[in-house]
């Protein structure tokens, strides 16, 4: 019963926890373009992030290692140092849109000023990350992010026409400015494989001690966390299509999207929508700093844990401190987290094969993983995904600059 | 190593010509642009209408009114900088300088907004005249 219900209680922290700050701006701002046309892409991008994530999990429970150690271990210090690299850069690109959003969200509840609320988001992440333990942290962000089901609530509330948005699933490009869908394409695609998402839940999977004992678990909580995780991406771009296109807006402003819940629910609803933003980019905070430093301490050797006291892993904890700092310098020069946003998205999608290729080979190497290396399903998504993944990786900066960072 | 480091060098030369060659916004107001940034005018405005028919109707928080009016303020005003003063394509200088005024307009009525959020009847009509400019469905 025990593990039964923490299992639930996972998935619900996973459900909350899956949606960042690029699934709020690209899924909102698609259906604000595109309506229901680009529905199709959600399942696409759910389903390659479960294939990575129970890839990477897998791995972890079968070597103990994470990615970036069996980065480093397969390609080599100087091809891993290039991985690592890129990693990094987006992380950092991502940590400082998170925090410029969890800013955001104060204001919008507060009214307070914009740089005390970045200084104060900082603070406050710093102490939850020293003090508390990462199980408790990852509930506290993934219960609060659930504030976000009122996006659900309102989508289904505002009437959609359901034949369009069952047609929005059928794979299709559109005849209206095919650039700009294209753009829009490739940033769900990226904002739903987010590589640091998959960074954090390997580093986690050792954290937590997994062993082969623990691949049913991996399966599982990738299988349904994220899938239903992606609800909420679908439930964002029907509210972006009912409310924002509706009314001929772009949403170019964070503040922007919790109106399409108010739009059809009231007051309550707009809270509700603030609140779910503030935990789900908090919750994507911690989980970049995380990421950012468990890659450093994997591929140079270093102590890492959340487990150990900070004092035992000192490299590791002085990593994440640098990097907030590093983030926080960024947003203070009053960039625009949306677009540092849409940047973190798209150089995600293009740094996307340097860790997912490796992590395919090991997953399908019988010498390392014995017993448990991928069946052919396995095989068959993990090929699929690496030929979709290259497609995405090479269009991703071409559209960028194409369609002027999504202005076209 | 020093191939490391040239290695580096190069990603890190790619990420700035990136953001450069994608961040080049400037220059002369060209149809489309023109048309792209009439757009975003009729945008902010139709988000305004929703923002203040919310704060018309004690359907947003004061805190909230405030801070998406500035913003939008913002935008609004930085828009009506530009179009007033960068260079147009010949035969749109007369209808560039209408919308930054449009712009300029909607910047002042917002910051009117962001000014007196608890003000119900204001708002109400700040709400009519929001809807009006951009032709919000």
């Amino acid at each position: 019963m025990s593990k039964l219900l923490n299992l639930a209680l996972g998935i619900l922290a996973a459900i909350g926890g899956f949606v960042d700050i690029g699934d709020l701006v690209f899924n909102t701002a698609a259906g604000a373009t595109f309506g229901y046309q680009l529905m199709w892409v959600i399942p696409i991008g759910v389903v390659g992030i479960i294939v990575y994530s129970e890839m990477s999990g897998r791995v972890a429970a079968v070597s103990g290692k994470a990615v970036f150690d069996t980065v480093r271990e397969r390609t080599g210090f100087s091809a891993g140092l290039g991985a690592l690299l890129a990693s990094e850069v987006v992380n950092l690109l991502t940590l400082a849109a998170e925090i410029g959003g969890i800013a955001i969200a104060l204001q919008l509840l507060t009214d307070l000023s914009y740089r005390v609320l970045l200084l104060l988001a900082v603070v406050a992440l710093a102490v939850v990350l020293w003090t508390l333990h990462l199980e408790w942290i990852e509930r506290l962000f993934g219960y609060g992010g659930l504030c976000l089901l009122v996006f659900a609530v309102a989508a289904v509330k505002l009437s959609p026409d359901w034949v369009k948005v069952g047609a929005g699933f059928v794979p299709h490009i559109s005849q209206n400015d095919p650039w700009l869908y294209l753009y829009f394409a490739i940033g769900l695609l990226g904002a739903a494989m987010t590589p640091y998402e998959v960074y954090f839940y390997s580093s986690g999977g050792i954290e937590d001690g997994w062993t082969t004992k623990e691949i049913g678990l991996n399966r599982a909580n990738a299988i349904v966390g994220y899938a239903l995780g992606g609800f909420l991406s679908l439930a964002l771009m029907m509210v972006g299509a009912s409310v924002f296109l509706k009314h001929g807006i772009e949403p170019e402003h964070l503040g922007t999207i919790p109106l399409g819940a108010q739009e059809p629910l009231g007051k309550i609803a707009l809270l509700l929508g603030i609140v779910g933003i503030l935990f789900a980019v908090g919750g994507a905070a911690i989980d970049t700093v995380f990421s950012g430093a468990y890659n450093l301490a994997q591929f140079f050797g270093w102590e890492w844990g959340r487990y150990r006291h900070p004092a035992g892993a000192p490299r590791f904890s002085v990593t994440w401190i640098v990097l907030l700092l590093c983030a926080l310098a960024i947003v203070l020069t009053g960039v625009d987290p949306i677009m540092v946003t849409e940047y973190a998205v798209i150089f995600s999608a293009v740094a996307l094969p340097l860790t997912y290729i490796p992590i395919l080979l090991v997953a399908n190497d019988p010498e390392y993983m014995g017993a448990n290396r991928n069946g052919t399903l396995a095989n068959v998504l993990g090929v699929v995904y690496l030929v979709v993944i290259m497609v995405v990786a090479v269009t991703a900066i071409p559209l960028l600059l194409i369609t002027n960072v999504g202005q076209s | 190593m020093l191939r490391e480091k040239t290695h580096a060098l190069r990603v890190a030369a790619a990420f700035v010509a990136v953001f450069v060659l994608a961040g080049c916004n400037g220059g002369t107001v060209d149809r489309h642009a023109l048309t792209n940034d009439a757009g975003t005018i009729d945008s902010i405005n139709c988000e305004a209408w929703l923002v203040s028919d919310g704060a018309a109707r004690d359907r947003v928080t004061t805190a909230y009114t405030r801070v998406q009016s500035k913003a939008l303020a913002l935008q609004a005003s930085n828009l009506a900088d530009a179009l007033a003063h960068r260079p147009t394509a010949a035969g749109l200088e007369r209808r560039t300088r209408a919308k930054a005024r449009a712009a300029a307009t909607l910047a002042a009525r917002l910051r009117a907004l962001h000014a007196h959020p608890t003000d119900r009847p204001a708002a109400r009509t700040l709400s009519e005249r929001f809807k009006r400019a951009g032709g919000c469905a």
